[in-house]
């Protein structure tokens, strides 16, 4: 177990600059999720971190040394691949024993039929055993030993490729997608399964996904990737309710977040479709700005509502219905979270007004950066951090 | 579907019995011609050559006699039949491992390549193109004792220091070089090695196209498990990756050996070489049966070499559906 | 590719091994008898004007030539005359080494009947084999009729038999239908290719369903089905077939060699190539390497052009 510290990575290839600068410190025993659209570089530091790859500058710190030049074999870092990367030949317990057997016998010891002989052979072999049926309990997949991985089903298959991974006490647990490959239902019990793991392991891991929602659900925080760069770095919660920039607003959450165009009147009041909003920031340019509300910050309201629409679609997932507002003047259609008793109310077409919660409120300047300072203008003049 | 389940009735109308009628009627006319032809042309041979491995038929002869097992007898007590499977196994046992072993060599050095791999295929692949008995002439012009370009070559290392390390220099300067085609202790392995010379590129490519399919998180899950050097990699990854097309090539370059004739023909069209040293069983059979029609024996041989050839497909089956399958 | 030099060393090493023969065979179709015996002039052979012996041996001026000459050589003795017209003969059968070889290649044997022939036999073997596998395999792979599984069974057996094993009884029948010494004797053997079969009901295997069932609602009856809906899909699968097929063809010399024995006029290539080694004397080295040269030339030339291709087709049985 081990704390990870990662300087500074880029990574070119040729003319493409696909990792720009990457900081990020993990301690020990942390869960982090590297999470972002495809394409935004989060595989390929993770492959840098494993010694698949090599950065084009920077530098890697397991337990403060560095491990600039070493090779992936020799770090200490276990990997469970996206394909999981079974040996298709070898059976279940072989594949699992397989990291054992590189580290703690020689070239000799493992010849095949000649190895037996070799001295000290057997007593590795019956560790190595010892070990492996150990990994095996606590994947509940002692049953499976003898099968061959073309015999097991795709989840069975990623326990094996966890076992591989953890039968060997390594420094961190890298993970590169690895449920893309199973079935919804599945997905959601893994998921569990691997928090609890880490739990019970008290390791490092370092996560891959594109998937939020496993970001969201596993991770003691996650780090949200972008063309290259981290845009932010922070416990789930504090991704989804203080994100600093507008894309991380976007990426996490699911439905996406609202953004509404606003506009920024002299003394910084913001105004919506020409109408001023009971909102204002402070200092702020005159121009345009987005509004962000989460689709539960968002409430149904009468009269004097800022937003007006009417109902296009609606959504019941039973513990609660999410609602989609066509509103006038508004390319984008604007999602709202309410009770499912409300349904009746909300037919098809129904004209609604909406008001939000200001505290709730994400304004993020013409760049995306978010706008922190605002003041709600409504009641009593308070500032919202 | 399971016994207690209540029988679904579907009474199909008459209009689909009369569709699965005609549908049948189109599949018989339809596989008609290649069904006669391989009952003539593949079953019908393999009958004919088994009933006539026991008689002393010859073409142009009315009548025969059986003559039991007496072919097969020959077969097995002639000293000339004792030499045809001498230079046969001799020639398979040689080409299989080497062409396999160097087609393998091949593919993986040249997929480890990043540049050039194009070029080295389109070569090695060139032999296999090429028409054989073409080739075999050239390879015989090359071989030639005195104005071959092998000996030309081999001279020019006569007088350095190549005499004094490689005792085959010294004694060929001092008296002179192999006759090669002309001499038994060579001729057979001239023979294999044209073999090998031609058929190493096809299984380079078999292996190239097997290499492609290596999953390549396979590799980097090796390294993370602590592989260091390419003949762990190799061992634990590359090999049982390839143990289908191992099978594969293993087999075909086997039928293709046990099939060799056009350099034989070509290098000595009559006897199969010097003190029949490469009298292989295609030429035995070319020989006995068409030149001096002794169709009996020709029969035998055919027969002997049926079971060969079937024999090893039917290893490889074998193997492809009971190891090599995950 | 530092670091690879010593791959680039093995590797090319096995090039100068794999293409020696290929560079001998074109280098001696260049050379004059005299270059091939002292083993000099390069690649290309110096080139220089070669007296063509036999030409001039056919010229040699007979006593009515000597006579009709007379005129044009006044004052001089029959003798000198004679020398006079010698010197004319090897004056007009002087030839480039290059030229003297191909031309020798194309008129001492009738290299373009024989490359004809060769023409002749493959397309035939691969159009009957076509006509012959392609509605089987269709039948095999799409169609439900009884006997199926027993037919698709013999095929499977039928893929252990390879034809050159049973050439002798092949050949027995043919002599015995007296066929031997015809076209069909170098066709009909191989008129059925179980290979075929099995290789295109494989791919038929993989068309969908619905295609064939659309082309019956639209009325097609089963035979139109195979040549006007299963043909076409079928294309890039017969194109690898039709390379495997026809490079084997070509180059075969065991099955010629058994049926065709001395007309010329039913000569494929390679036995060509084997008629001529064998009336040729030393001399002769070059006009056969020429030949040599023009046989190999167009396969060669039609894989350097589509590599890919020729390498998926002939290693088409690695497919199964």
């Amino acid at each position: 177990m081990a704390e990870l510290s990662i300087e500074n990575i880029a990574k070119r290839f040729g003319e493409t600059e696909v990792l720009k600068g990457i900081s990020i410190d993990i301690s020990d025993g942390e869960f982090v999720s590297l999470v972002g659209p495809s394409g935004c570089g989060k595989s390929t530091l993770l492959r840098i971190i494993a010694g698949l790859e090599e950065q084009s500058s920077g530098d890697i710190r397991i337990s403060g040394q560095s491990v600039a030049g070493q090779r992936a074999a020799d770090r200490n870092l276990s990997m469970v691949f996206q394909s999981y990367a079974l040996y298709p030949h070898l059976s279940v317990g072989e594949n699992i024993a397989v990291p054992l057997k590189m580290r703690r016998m020689t070239g000799l010891q493992r010849l095949p039929l000649l190895g037996n002989i070799m001295p000290g052979a057997r007593e590795a072999r019956g560790t190595i055993e010892q070990d492996v049926s150990h990994a095996a309990q606590i994947l509940e997949i002692g049953h499976l030993l003898d099968r061959k991985p073309g015999q097991l089903s795709g989840g069975q298959r990623q326990r094996v490729a966890l076992g591989r991974a953890l039968v060997r006490n390594p420094a961190a647990f890298l993970l590169d997608e690895p449920l893309s490959n199973l079935d919804a239902k599945l997905r959601v019990q893994t998921r569990a399964e691997i928090a609890q793991l880490h739990r019970q392991l008290d390791a490092t891991f370092i996560y891959v996904t594109h998937d939020q929602v496993e970001a969201m659900t596993m991770s003691d925080r996650i780090a949200v990737m972008m063309g290259g760069r981290i845009l932010q770095c922070a416990a789930p919660d504090v991704v989804y309710e203080d994100p600093d920039r507008i894309e991380v607003a976007e990426f996490i959450g699911s439905p996406k977040i609202n953004i509404l165009p606003v506009e920024v009147s002299g003394e910084g009041r913001l105004s919506l479709l020409d109408q001023p909003l009971n909102l204002a920031v402070p200092g702020a340019n005159r121009g345009v700005a987005s509004l962000g509300l989460r689709p539960e910050a968002l409430r149904l309201s009468g009269e004097g509502a800022p937003i007006h629409g009417h109902v296009v679609h609606s959504e019941n997932l039973g513990s609660e219905l999410y609602v989609q507002v066509e509103v006038t003047g508004l390319e984008e259609q604007v999602t709202l979270r309410t009770m499912p008793d409300r349904r009746s109310a909300l037919t098809l077409g129904t004209p609604v007004a909406l008001d939000f919660d200001a505290a709730k409120a994400l304004v993020f300047d013409a760049d995306g950066a978010r706008l922190r300072k605002l003041r709600n203008l409504s009641a009593t003049t308070s500032e919202v951090a | 579907m399971s016994a207690t389940e209540p029988p679904v009735t579907c009474v199909a109308p008459a209009a689909a019995i009369r569709h699965a009628t005609k549908e049948r009627r189109a599949a018989w006319i339809l596989t008609a011609p290649a069904l006669s032809l391989m009952v003539v042309i593949l079953l019908a041979p393999v009958v004919i050559a088994g009933l006539l491995s026991f008689t002393n038929y010859s073409l142009g002869n009315g009548s025969f006699d059986w003559v039991g097992i007496h072919n097969y007898e020959k077969l097995f007590t002639r000293s000339t039949y004792e030499k045809m499977f001498i230079a046969t196994l001799t020639y398979v046992v040689t080409v299989v491992p080497i062409s396999v072993g160097l087609g393998l060599g091949a593919a993986l050095l040249i997929n480890s390549l990043g540049r050039f791999r194009e070029f080295y295929k389109t070569i090695y692949f060139l032999p296999v193109m090429a028409t054989l008995l073409a080739m075999a002439i050239a390879w015989e012009f090359m071989l030639h004792p005195s104005i071959g370009m092998i000996n030309r070559t081999l001279e020019m290392g006569c007088g350095t220091v190549l005499e004094r390390i490689w005792p085959f220099m010294a004694n060929s300067c001092a008296e002179r070089f192999p006759l090669w085609l002309g001499d038994k202790r060579y001729a057979i392995w001239v023979v294999c090695f044209i073999g090998i010379w031609q058929g190493f590129g096809f299984n380079m490519v078999l292996y190239l196209a097997g290499l492609t399919s290596v999953h390549r998180e396979l590799y980097h899950a090796a390294e993370m498990d602590g592989v260091r050097s390419a003949w762990e990699r190799f061992r634990l990854v590359t090999w049982p990756a390839l143990g289908p097309t191992t099978v594969f090539v293993v087999t075909i370059t086997c039928i293709r050996a046990f099939q060799v004739f056009d350099t034989i023909e070509a290098f000595w069209p009559q006897g199969g070489g010097p003190n029949k040293s490469t009298y292989v069983m295609m030429f035995a059979i070319f020989e006995k049966g068409v030149q001096q029609n002794l169709i009996g024996i020709g029969s035998a041989i055919t027969m002997l070499f049926l079971a060969f050839v079937m024999f090893l497909t039917l290893i490889q089956r074998w193997l492809v559906e009971r190891k090599v399958h995950y | 590719m530092t670091r690879d030099w010593w791959k680039h060393l093995i590797l090319i090493l096995g090039v100068i091994i794999v293409i020696a023969p290929f560079y001998m065979m074109v280098s001696y179709s260049f050379k004059s008898p005299g270059e091939i015996d002292r083993g000099e002039g390069g690649f290309f052979g110096r080139q220089e004007m070669m007296v063509d012996e036999r030409c001039v041996k056919l010229r040699d001026p007979s006593r009515e030539d000597i006579a009709a000459a007379a005129l044009r050589f006044p004052d001089t003795t029959d003798g000198n005359i004679r020398n006079a017209l010698v010197a004319e003969a090897e004056a007009d059968c002087a030839v480039r080494p290059v030229v003297f070889n191909y031309t020798k290649a194309f008129s001492e044997a009738p290299l373009l009947r024989y490359l004809l022939n060769g023409v002749i036999v493959t397309a035939s073997i691969f159009l009957i084999q076509v006509v012959v596998a392609l509605p089987a395999a269709y039948a095999l792979a799409k169609l439900k009729f009884w006997g199926r599984d027993a037919v698709f069974a013999l095929v499977l057996f039928c893929l252990l038999i390879p034809v050159h094993a049973i050439a002798l009884p092949l050949y027995i029948m043919l002599a015995k239908l007296g066929l031997t010494n015809t076209y069909a004797a170098l066709v009909v053997p191989w008129t059925i290719s179980v290979f075929g079969i099995f290789l295109m009901r494989q791919f038929f295997m993989t068309v969908p369903d619905d295609l064939i069932d659309a082309a019956r609602m639209d009325g097609m009856g089963e035979f139109a089905i195979v040549w006007r809906v299963m043909l076409p899909t079928a294309i890039p699968a017969l194109l690898a077939f039709a390379i495997f097929s026809i490079v084997a063809h070509w180059n075969d010399y065991f099955w010629p060699r058994i049926v065709v024995t001395g007309n010329r006029d039913l000569f494929t290539p390679p036995l060509g190539l084997r008629e001529f080694k064998g009336d040729g004397d030393g001399s002769y080295f070059g006009p056969m390497m020429a030949t040599a040269t023009v046989i190999v030339t167009p396969l060669i030339v039609a894989f350097l052009l589509a590599q890919k291709r020729f390498i998926e087709g002939i290693t088409l049985n690695g497919m199964k």
